[in-house]
């Protein structure tokens, strides 16, 4: 292949080397050949220079972010296409067009409006069967809102600018903006206006016999796009190229041609040898339109036609009948077009090749057979368009076009927009090539280029890159983003975000890392530790069923001890054992209460045990009720916060207390159940009528004889708390803390809740503590020796606590040795 | 024979007292029945203690009998009653939780203001007042003693409140140790926690002693009321 | 609701506290805490409608121990039935439901508890050999001889001295450490509940 070079025209192969086709004379090699520099035009296949472009996103024109705006506004409607005579639909608007809205304001019921390059563009013909197997390189161009046309409307000073540079009566002849320079470039490819060098029917551009052959394979449907009749186009002037002429020419012999439309839908193959000196697609252009005649030239053709009236002025690619056609001195106009050019273009300008190449390369060597090569994209998208436009399903146009963004060539309000129009259109026709039938851009490839050639330096900085590497430079916006889709794919920062929701900074970002320190987890990781213990089960390998049943055999071995010893000492008729002697100070403190308390002063008695240790509490608490009785008969008030406290207050009284003869109401009152425990208490404290107004028997409490003249807590001679349990004597204690004054606090407790109650003994909240068994005794050796229960217990009391002593002592020391033992003959093992 | 009641509670009690004693043979049906007819009567007996002396005294008493004011006064927690009535169903359970926030409520306030000036106050208090050698000279104790005593109780209370630091800082080798002196007064403090905890548990010996004793005695009672009355 | 829930609690809480301090808001927390007495003896009653539901739902569904369980609500029925008729401090009730039942089963319990412990002693120094469970032996062991008498009175020296200096003075101080540390816990406990960030009541 490095042999031979094949020939972008006629595809004959033909020696490395040779500048020229030997079959077709088309330039093979391009005329680039000083421009090696990095503006070097970009040939197919070659990766595509990355242009930083984020720069031109501030001076964006209106309409295109307009346009932006209405593509995204209808981005899940087709946008219907139709053909106004044919009735044939168009392709529907890919939603995510970015000039989507230009097309279905063009075919807003007036679509032969519609000049017939853009007609072409959009690629309406609809060609269902060759549509369906090209469409994935179908390109079209959607253009903008139904407004955006609306200049047709307008008089000739509302013409847009970048239609002015089509019209000779502006007088911008001298404005060669860059539009009309690549125009120019595209125009020279015409072989028809090169005499001598007219090639063969087979040297027909690759792109144009495509779309030839397209149009045989799609047969009969041509897009709608051409509607534009002959008697539009303004009479051949001396100035007219041969091509225009040759459009005047044909147009009334041509029934229909690859771009007009067909009134039958029906399309002729297209034939390249009869468009004479023209390219077919103009003469069956110009054909078409003859034939049909009518007027259907959008008015800013029609204004073209008008203010045609010679080539001079014309465009140069319009004016571009020479054979030759040499650039104009761009050097001259270089300041001019510069001037012209928007901000964002000069950014870009300084970059490419379009004002300084013209300096660089000779007229002479831009020839026309290099115009074909040096076909912009946007030309080279026409063939891929037609084919595209049958892919997309067309539903009426009236339907869903969105005309809610503001017209892209709006007159009068967009006068600013539109003066600019022209000069900022390759934006969009640049791009139009790069229409993508799927929403992801289409790559360029070698199957789209028609042939290297030169490609305006702005262009080539607008070409999209497959991966734009991220800019170092600073661009006017902020908004990097890259288009993926639409004119502008491959563009990054050009299209701003939607105003308003486009976030001011950017987002904060929250770490879900969890934020802890080195402490933090250290504590985690002990309570995941403390918990994984918790739940860890422990290994209960030692206990074997020997030892469970030795377990076993040693607590029925101890329960037989204990029996024995109980019911010895129960059973011997004998005291066996002395009674205590000493009087502990706590005991001592108790006897003094129950000495001191006023002749037949109201006592209040707190019965707050169990059933369970009914047995010690009574033997602990009747030697002082009985002291307390017999010396100073004290009206007794009972109550409970424990549910079966008021009914074992009965059973005492009823019981060790039966030889005193208390009577219900009148020297004792049983106010019953105070439920609520800590906030029962406060609330007796407080106010004790409101907290039990009623007795046990429903009768009014504080109105009986043991209540009389009590209305307080303080008002009681003594508080006797006869309870087993260190929290209700602690909570009896707190609660009453404040209202109980100075009254003396007995209590008479178990032995377990001894412990924790002599600390307010110390602390001298109580007066006196009786524990137990063992206090109980002490009180009954110290009660005028009265009988009492505690003496039956004690001999019974006193062996098992020496047995428990024995046992607990003996039994430990054993059991410590040979923890010993294991422990040692464990580590052995070890 | 002559009928008596406390024979025919004696009885019973025998009888329980002894399937309960089964137990020491083992988890079996006699001591089965025995704890769920206990689980059942006392709960009936507490149901009926409940409503003859909270709901009836001060709930409809002041309903039916009270003045304008009282029924007013217990309609509020009339509605209450009913909205921890809900609680039974799963469905209403949220309602409950008025009512029992207001028990939780005023529970942690009491319980709050009763520890400050109940316990903490006084008890911080009474270990100051153990260096009062006067006071202690005038209840018979000599200084000597006063003084030892009140060390060893304020150390008792320091050194145990610092037993329940547990406050550590990780070391090198991944252990978790306290401070050292914390680490000294926490040892110290487990010696005085150890020796209350062995008072108490001496003291529910003491108690499940005198209860034993209680039960073996009234079985002895009962046989001999039993053999004396025949 | 749990805004309301913790409304409830909280303004409860403060004015009850308010109380304590305050002799204006005296009459108020009276007040509310005569409601909070016939509220908790209405728990208990709900407690024990659950405890039947659930032995109930046991029996009807024919669960293993049932049985058990229908002897469980055959005494509830009776002692209510026989208890709200006769009262709870009638005569028959107390000898038969109190002094027949509930006495015996939870003395024997208690009584079995004897074993238990004394068991747990013998063993304890098997298994746990370290300063604490040495200390913790030898209080009870000689808290055990203390209060136990001789025939002929008090043991000497241990009866009459170190017994009541180890319960009076030694076991004090770590006694009065522990109710420190228990109102210190109290106090953190209703604080939290007063302030709402822990709410028992089912508000989280």
């Amino acid at each position: 292949m490095a042999d031979s070079i094949k020939c972008p025209v006629c595809g004959e192969n033909n020696p490395a080397g040779q500048e020229f086709c030997q079959y077709c004379q088309s330039r093979l090699q391009p005329i680039t050949g000083s421009l090696k520099s990095p503006d070097a035009p970009i040939r197919p296949g070659q990766a595509p220079t990355k242009k930083n472009t984020a720069e031109l996103e501030p001076v964006l024109p209106q309409w295109l972010r307009d346009a932006r705006d209405s593509s995204r506004n209808n981005e899940d409607e087709d946008v219907p296409q139709s053909s106004q005579k044919t009735g044939k639909t168009r392709p529907a608007a890919p939603a995510e067009d970015l000039l989507a809205g230009l097309q279905s304001q063009s075919s807003d019921g007036d679509e032969d409006e519609m000049p017939d390059w853009l007609a072409s563009i959009t690629g309406t013909a609809p060609t269902p069967k060759k549509n369906q197997a090209e469409s994935s390189e179908a390109r079209r161009v959607e253009l903008g809102d139904k407004n955006d046309f609306a200049q047709e409307e307008t008089s000739d000073e509302d013409t847009p600018s970048w239609l002015a540079g089509l019209t000779e009566n502006k007088a911008q002849a001298n404005e060669k903006d860059e539009l009309t320079d690549w125009f120019r470039n595209a125009d020279d490819f015409k072989p028809a206006e090169q005499p001598a060098k007219t090639p063969p029917a087979d040297d027909t551009p690759d792109w144009l016999r495509r779309m030839a052959t397209a149009d045989e394979d799609t047969g009969k449907a041509q897009p709608p796009s051409f509607e534009a009749s002959a008697n539009d186009f303004p009479p051949p002037a001396p100035e007219t190229p041969d091509w225009l002429r040759g459009i005047e020419d044909k147009a009334q012999s041509v029934d229909s041609a690859v771009f007009a439309e067909s009134t039958a839908g029906e399309s002729e193959a297209f034939d390249p040898l009869s468009s004479g000196e023209l390219p077919a697609w103009l003469n069956d252009q110009a054909e078409n339109a003859a034939k049909r005649a009518q007027d259907t030239t959008p008015k800013w053709l029609k204004n073209e036609e008008a203010g045609m009236p010679a080539t001079g002025e014309l465009p140069a690619w319009l004016s571009s009948s020479e054979d030759t056609v040499p650039l104009p001195p761009v050097s001259q106009k270089n300041a001019d077009a510069l001037g012209d050019l928007p901000d964002w273009l000069k950014a870009s300008a300084p970059q490419t090749s379009i004002f300084e190449q013209p300096e660089e390369t000779p007229a002479a060597e831009v020839e026309p057979a290099e115009a074909s090569f040096d076909s912009p994209d946007w030309l080279n998208a026409f063939k891929d368009a037609e084919t595209f436009a049958s892919d997309e399903p067309a539903p009426a146009l009236e339907k869903d076009i969105p005309f809610d963004a503001p017209p892209a060539f709006a007159g009068d309000s967009q006068a600013s927009a539109t003066d600019n129009l022209f000069t900022e259109m390759p934006d969009w026709l640049s791009s139009a090539m790069e229409l993508p039938a799927s929403s992801s851009p289409t790559p360029i490839t070698n199957a789209d280029a028609i042939a290297p050639g030169e490609l305006p330096s702005w262009v080539q900085a607008m070409r999209p890159v497959d991966a734009p590497l991220p800019s170092p430079f600073s661009s006017f916006s902020s908004d990097q983003t890259l288009e993926s889709r639409g004119a502008l794919a491959g563009l990054q920062g050009v299209l701003p975000a939607a105003p308003g929701f486009t976030p001011t900074s950017k987002p904060k970002a929250y770490s879900i890392r969890l934020q802890a320190t080195d402490e933090q987890q250290a504590h985690a990781a002990l309570l995941e530790q403390i918990l994984a213990a918790e739940t860890a089960p422990v290994p209960i390998a030692s206990y074997s069923s020997l030892i469970l049943r030795a377990s076993r055999g040693l607590r029925w071995f101890l329960f037989f001890v204990i029996f024995a010893a109980v019911t010895f000492g129960l059973s011997v008729g004998a005291p066996i054992f002395s009674m205590p002697l000493g009087v502990p100070r706590e005991i001592g403190g108790a006897l003094n209460v129950a000495r001191s308390i006023p002749e037949n002063a109201p006592v209040l008695v707190a019965m707050d045990y169990e059933a369970s240790r009914v047995g010690e509490m009574e033997v602990a608490a009747a030697p002082f009720f009985d002291q307390m009785i017999l010396l100073k008969h004290p009206r007794l008030t009972f109550i409970s916060t424990n549910e079966t406290g008021s009914v074992l207050t009965e059973r005492f009284i009823s019981g060790p207390l039966a030889g005193h003869n208390y009577e219900n109401r009148i020297t004792y009152l049983n106010l019953g159940y105070l439920p609520g425990g800590q906030l029962g208490i406060r609330a007796f404290s407080l106010n004790p009528r409101a907290a039990s107004p009623l007795d046990m028997s429903l009768q009014p409490a504080w109105a009986s004889a043991p209540l009389e003249g009590v209305a307080t807590l303080s008002q009681f001679a003594a508080l006797v708390l006869v309870t087993d349990s260190a929290d209700a004597a602690r909570v009896w204690i707190e609660q009453t803390e404040s209202t109980r004054g100075e009254i003396p606090v007995v209590v008479i407790s178990s032995a377990q809740a001894a412990p924790m109650i002599q600390p307010y003994f110390d602390s001298q909240q109580i007066n006196g503590v009786v524990a137990g068994l063992y206090g109980g005794a002490v009180f009954e050796q110290n009660n005028a020796g009265r009988p009492g229960v505690a003496r039956n217990y004690w001999d019974a009391y006193s062996l098992g606590m020496l047995l428990a002593m024995s046992l607990a002592l003996g039994g430990g020391l054993w059991n410590l040795a040979l923890g010993l033992r294991d422990r040692a003959s464990a580590r052995e093992a070890k | 024979m002559i009928f008596q009641p406390d024979l025919i509670t004696g009885v019973i009690s025998f009888i329980f007292t002894l399937l309960i004693f089964s137990y020491l043979i083992g988890d079996n049906p006699l001591f089965r029945i025995a704890v769920y007819i206990f689980v059942g009567v006392s709960a009936g007996y507490v149901a009926a203690i409940a409503l003859w002396q909270v709901i009836v005294p001060r709930l409809a008493y002041p309903l039916v009998f009270g003045s304008m004011n009282e029924k007013i006064f217990a309609a509020i927690p009339l509605l209450g009653s009913l909205f921890i009535l809900l609680k039974v169903s799963s469905r209403m359970a949220g309602v409950a939780r008025m009512t029992m926030a207001f028990l939780v409520g005023t529970g942690a306030a009491v319980i709050v203001a009763g520890a400050v000036m109940g316990t903490l106050i006084p008890q911080v208090g009474a270990t100051i007042n153990f260096f009062d050698l006067n006071a202690a000279v005038a209840v018979g104790i000599s200084k000597g003693e006063a003084f030892g005593n009140g060390l060893v109780v304020l150390f008792g209370a320091i050194f145990s409140l610092v037993y329940f630091h547990f406050g550590a800082s990780p070391k090198a080798d991944g252990s978790m140790r306290r401070f050292g002196l914390i680490e000294i007064a926490a040892w110290v403090g487990r010696i005085f926690i150890g020796i209350t905890l062995g008072a108490i548990f001496a003291g529910v010996y003491a108690a499940a002693l005198t209860a034993l004793i209680e039960r073996i005695a009234s079985i002895i009672n009962f046989f001999s009321n039993l053999f004396g009355n025949f | 609701m749990r805004v309301i829930t913790a409304f409830i609690a909280i303004a409860s809480g403060v004015l009850v506290l308010g109380g304590y301090f305050f002799p204006a808001l005296a009459g108020v927390q009276t007040l509310l805490l005569n409601w909070a007495i016939i509220l908790a003896g209405v728990a208990a009653i709900v407690g024990i409608l659950n405890l039947t539901s659930v032995h109930m739902d046991k029996i009807r569904r024919g669960e293993k121990g049932s049985a058990y369980s229908a002897l469980l609500i055959i005494g509830l029925a009776v002692t209510f039935f026989f208890g709200m008729i006769l009262r709870p401090q009638h005569d028959v009730m107390q000898m038969v439901a109190l002094n027949g039942i509930i006495i015996p089963v939870e003395a024997a319990l208690m009584g079995l508890l004897t074993v238990s412990l004394l068991y747990a002693a013998i063993r304890l120094l098997r298994r746990r050999t370290d300063m604490m469970g040495i200390i913790f032996l030898l209080t009870a062991a000689l808290l055990f001889l203390g209060s136990a008498t001789l025939p002929f009175g008090d043991i000497p020296v241990i009866g009459t001295l170190i017994r009541p200096w180890v319960s009076q003075i030694l076991a004090l101080g770590g006694a009065r450490g522990i109710l420190i540390g228990v109102a210190l816990g109290a106090l953190t406990t209703g604080l939290r509940v007063l302030f709402a960030v822990d709410r028992p009541y089912g508000g989280t």
